[in-house]
Parts: C-alpha cells; sequence; structure tokens
C-alpha cells in the first residue's frame, strides 16, 4: 500500500494540474471573500453566524480537491496509463485505495489553504472596516476543521466518483451538477433528507448556523459514511470491469 | 527491502512455459473477440503474434495482462493468472499502447509513478532511460515527444523490472526504419539472454526477420502456431507452369513424386520444387512448356492467404 501511494502522491505532484487546481481554488476564495467582507454592509455580517457563514468561503476548497480526485482517476483511463499502472499493481483495490488515500492528503492541503485564505483575508478586510470578529477561538477551530477535513473527504469521494464513471467531463459535470444544483434543491425542498447529503454535512462540520442541518459530530460521521462509500464503489467497480 | 534488478532471469515455472493460452474465448456482448485459443511460448524464445487488425491479438494479450476477464478459458503467465503473479512488475514487462502517457508529465516522472510503485530505485529509472536512448529528453515533457520516442519511453517502463518476459502490442507501429531496426537488434539481444519476448504484428515482415515462432490468430482462432522455419519452408516457394499440356504434365509431376493444384485456367501451381526439376521432368515427357517461373513467394503472401477472409 505505501509504495502505490508514494507512486499516486507522485502523480499529483508531476503534473501542473494540482498547482492549477490549488491557484484556481485560491483565486475563487479570494474574490469571494473580498466581495464579500467588502461590499456586505455592516450589520448583516456582524454576528457569529453570519461571519462563519462567510468564513465558510474556504469550503470552495473541498470542490476543487474533488476534482483533483475525480482527475487522479479519470485521468488514466483518459491518458491510458491505467494500462501500465495495473501492470505494475494489477490489485485494483489497492490502486484505489491508495488513490483515494493520496487525494485525501491532497485534500488536506487544499482545505488549510482554503481555510486559511478565507479567514485570514475575511478578518483582515472586517478588521480594517472596523467590525468587530465575534466568532469564538472554538467557533474558528470547528470552520477549520470542517473545511480541512471536508476538503480532504471530497478528495476521496472524488476518487470514488472517478472510478465508477471514468469519463472525465462525465463525473465532473456529475460534481458540479450535484453540488450546485441537486444538494441545493434538496435541502431547499427537503432540508430534513437534504441535510444528510455530503455538501450540508460540511456545512454543519464547519458550524454553520442553519437551524435544519445536523450537529457536527453527527454531520462528521455522514460525511465520513459517504466518503467511504464512494471509495468502496469506485474500487468495487474498478475490479469488476475490464480495462481498454 | 530492495530486489535485484541486474540479475540474470531465473528459469520459469515448473512446467517450463512462460505463457499458456488454454482454450481462451473472450466475448464483448455479441462479438466473440477471442474464440477458444490455445497457444504458449517456452522460454528464451522470441514469438511473434501476428493476425489482421481486429484478430484478437490485443484482446488476447489484455486478457494475458490481466486488464480483462477471460470469458471462458485461462491465459497464465509463469503458470498463474496475471494478478496472482508476485511482483509481476519483476517478471512481465509489457506495452500495450504506444500513447500511455500523461502529456503533461515528463518522461523520467512518468516511470517513476511506476517504479515506486514497484519498490525500484530512481537509478533503475536512470537506466531504462539510458537504455532506451532518452536521457536527454528524460526530464521534458511527453507532450513534445515523438512517436518515436513514446515507443521507447513505453519500452523503458516495460524493462523497469528488468523482467523475463517482455508483451510487446504493435510496438513497430510509428516507428522509423531506424527505429525497427534499433528494436529488432534490442529485442534479439533481450532474447539472447535467455529471456523471452510476445511481440504482436499485424504485419508479418515487420516481425519476420526477429522471431523464432509465430503465432498467427485471424477472426479469434488460432490459424497456426509453428516456427517461423517451417512456415517458411510449408508454404513458401513454388513454381508456375503455363502448358497446353496440363493433364501430361500433371501425371509427370505425379510419377515424381510433386504435388501440384491447377487453378483451371491452363496455369498449374507445383509445391515442393524447384523449376530446374519441372522444366527436366517436363523434358523427359515431352511437355511443351509456355512459361516456366519460380514463385518468390513472400512470407507477406503466406501471411495474407493464411489470414484472407474464408467463406462464411
Amino acid at each position: 500500500m505505501t509504495a502505490q501511494l508514494r507512486a499516486e502522491l507522485l502523480k499529483v505532484r508531476s503534473t501542473r494540474t494540482t498547482i492549477g487546481l490549488v491557484l484556481g481554488m485560491g483565486a475563487l476564495v479570494l474574490l469571494f471573500i473580498v466581495l464579500t467582507t467588502s461590499l456586505t454592509g455592516a450589520r448583516e455580517i456582524s454576528s457569529v453566524d453570519d461571519q462563519i457563514s462567510v468564513f465558510a468561503i474556504g469550503s470552495f476548497s473541498g470542490l476543487f480537491s474533488a476534482l483533483a480526485g475525480i482527475l487522479l482517476v479519470t485521468g488514466e483511463f483518459r491518458f491510458g496509463t491505467i494500462r501500465p499502472t495495473l501492470l505494475f499493481t494489477p490489485r485494483r483495490d489497492r490502486v484505489i485505495g491508495s488513490k483515494a488515500a493520496a487525494a485525501f492528503v491532497a485534500g488536506l492541503v487544499f482545505g488549510v489553504l482554503g481555510a486559511a485564505l478565507a479567514v485570514g483575508v475575511g478578518t483582515a478586510i472586517l478588521s480594517g472596516r472596523g467590525i468587530e470578529i465575534t466568532p469564538s477561538g472554538s467557533d474558528f477551530a470547528l470552520l477549520a476543521v470542517g473545511t480541512v477535513a471536508g476538503a480532504a473527504l471530497w478528495g476521496t469521494i472524488g476518487v470514488g466518483l472517478g472510478a465508477v464513471v471514468r469519463n472525465q467531463v462525465g463525473a465532473i459535470i456529475g460534481l458540479l451538477a450535484w453540488g450546485f444544483v441537486i444538494e441545493n434543491l434538496l435541502f431547499a425542498l427537503a432540508p430534513s433528507e437534504g441535510r444528510f447529503t455530503p455538501g450540508e454535512a460540511q456545512n454543519a462540520l464547519m458550524g454553520q448556523g442553519d437551524a435544519h442541518l445536523l450537529d457536527p459530530l453527527p454531520a462528521a460521521a455522514v460525511l465520513v459514511a459517504w466518503t467511504v462509500a464512494a471509495a468502496v464503489a469506485g474500487a468495487v467497480m474498478t475490479m469488476r470491469r475490464d480495462v481498454d | 527491502m530492495l530486489p535485484c534488478v541486474t540479475a540474470p532471469p531465473a528459469s520459469s515455472d515448473a512446467t517450463g512455459t512462460v505463457v499458456s493460452i488454454e482454450g481462451l474465448t473472450k466475448r464483448f456482448g455479441s462479438i466473440t473477440a477471442v474464440n477458444e485459443l490455445t497457444f504458449s511460448l517456452a522460454p528464451g524464445t522470441i514469438t511473434g503474434f501476428l493476425g489482421p487488425n481486429g484478430a484478437g491479438k490485443t484482446t488476447t494479450l489484455r486478457v494475458l495482462l490481466g486488464l480483462a476477464a477471460p470469458t471462458g478459458g485461462r491465459a497464465l503467465v509463469f503458470g498463474r493468472a496475471y494478478a496472482d503473479v508476485a511482483d509481476p512488475a519483476l517478471r512481465i514487462g509489457a506495452v500495450l499502447e504506444a500513447t500511455d502517457f500523461h502529456p503533461g508529465r515528463s518522461g523520467r516522472d512518468h516511470l517513476r509513478t511506476l517504479s515506486q510503485a514497484a519498490r525500484l530505485p530512481d537509478s533503475r529509472v536512470d537506466e531504462v532511460l539510458r537504455v532506451v536512448e532518452l536521457e536527454g529528453a528524460a526530464r521534458r515533457r511527453v507532450k513534445g515527444y515523438s512517436l518515436g520516442m513514446r515507443q521507447r519511453l513505453g519500452l523503458a517502463s516495460a524493462l523497469l523490472g528488468d523482467p523475463e518476459l517482455l508483451v510487446l502490442d504493435e510496438p513497430a507501429n510509428g516507428l522509423d526504419p531506424e527505429g525497427v531496426r534499433w528494436l529488432r537488434e534490442f529485442l534479439r539481444r533481450f532474447a539472447r539472454e535467455g529471456r523471452t519476448v510476445l511481440v504482436s504484428s499485424h504485419v508479418l515482415a515487420e516481425v519476420a526477420q526477429t522471431v523464432d515462432n509465430v503465432v498467427i490468430i485471424n477472426r479469434g482462432r488460432l490459424v497456426i502456431a509453428a516456427p517461423l522455419a517451417e512456415l517458411t519452408a510449408r508454404l513458401g516457394g513454388g513454381v508456375r507452369v503455363r502448358s497446353p499440356q496440363l493433364p501430361e504434365l500433371g501425371r509427370a509431376l505425379d510419377a515424381a513424386g510433386i504435388t501440384a493444384q491447377t487453378n483451371g485456367a491452363g496455369v498449374l501451381h507445383v509445391h515442393g520444387t524447384t523449376s530446374d526439376r519441372v522444366g527436366e521432368i517436363a523434358a523427359a515427357a515431352g511437355v511443351v512448356l509456355h512459361e516456366l517461373a519460380p514463385q518468390d513467394s513472400s512470407l507477406e503472401e503466406v501471411f495474407l492467404d493464411l489470414t484472407s477472409e474464408e467463406p462464411a
């Protein structure tokens, strides 16, 4: 496992894909955090819940780490490197498991950067406007854990999704449709069910103040369950199907 | 624990066969790509795996290498299914497609992603890069490689584990004549060390100067598996004769124990002899000849003949 994990981490590092995703995430988080903290009226951005929901912009890192996870698998099918990969490591569960772990590690980096950017830049701008930073240290701690752990778990979810779908464009569209449309619709229309989606579970884990959300601890369990389910599904589907 | 990468290859398993394909069948829906195929490879030989495009060569290799599951039968390397071979990269090197690289990754990093999975040191990566003469381009992204360079990078990946068996699918595709010659010499050196090569091609001429044995398949079925020399002797050559007295000539040849076939248009194809001998027999029998031509029936014609569409 460790040898394959090293190989997968090298795959993550040895193309410009990952750094591109990191830069893209940084730019997006920066844009949103600067806009919201600069333009929102002081009254609407003073409460703990208001400020936490703004600093939660760092959770965009989860989207990008999921993309990195998807690309780590679908790139192999797109460029054919899955063949040499499986020739060297015919144990496909080990390959997918190592990819899941590598994407988790990459996700930690995405999450730390995303959380640091959102909280660092956001608090600086709010303080500059003379607005008091209201969340406590433990609020920030929960936010950081939720952002970073969420990004790491999303990386693994991306690997599972990529291994099930295989087609790069299809997997990416699936992720975006799920994250931006389906989850939001579900949560808006049926919050008691929608709160069990991975994205809403992460919102809960970050300590967002929506009454419909789960408590952080069960939310963490839900997010982990989604992650394990995605990774197992990816491994099983990879073991069952032929490789062209 | 670092496996030794320079030791000579160990002998194959107790059965003595490196590869054994046993009644292998692979279906995709209603299409039967490989149909009860059986052949085996002995150690230290170069075998050409031949057939027209779509004959089932790549499918057979994919099953052999564990990428696809057989519908029926077995495909074994060193007596085991590929997935059950311990440290397969150290025993089997294979290239299925010449283009299996991430274009944005350097050639050296591509090899390192594989060598790390097999617990091989980076020094081994640099060794194989020297073997395939890619040291100069090793740190450039594969995007800028020519097809010939990609072929050699693929070969380098197959050599990483210093394998006993090399399986190459259409390795000469896209190589210039220089590259083909390089590959040929490389494979000969490799086999001289007692290792085994299975190399597929849809063009017999590409491998005719390299291989010891041929396995020819068509429409998923075995056509012939034999030493190349035997194939040449059995099917090559012949003499074309045109004569107004074919029945007489046929009888004379028959009396001399020589087989001949007529195409019904006044032409006789005589096998297993020379034009000199046919001329002598015709003279002795007083047969008039209008044409007496030794046929340089090339291996390629034999191949086309063997793999041409049979009437359904």
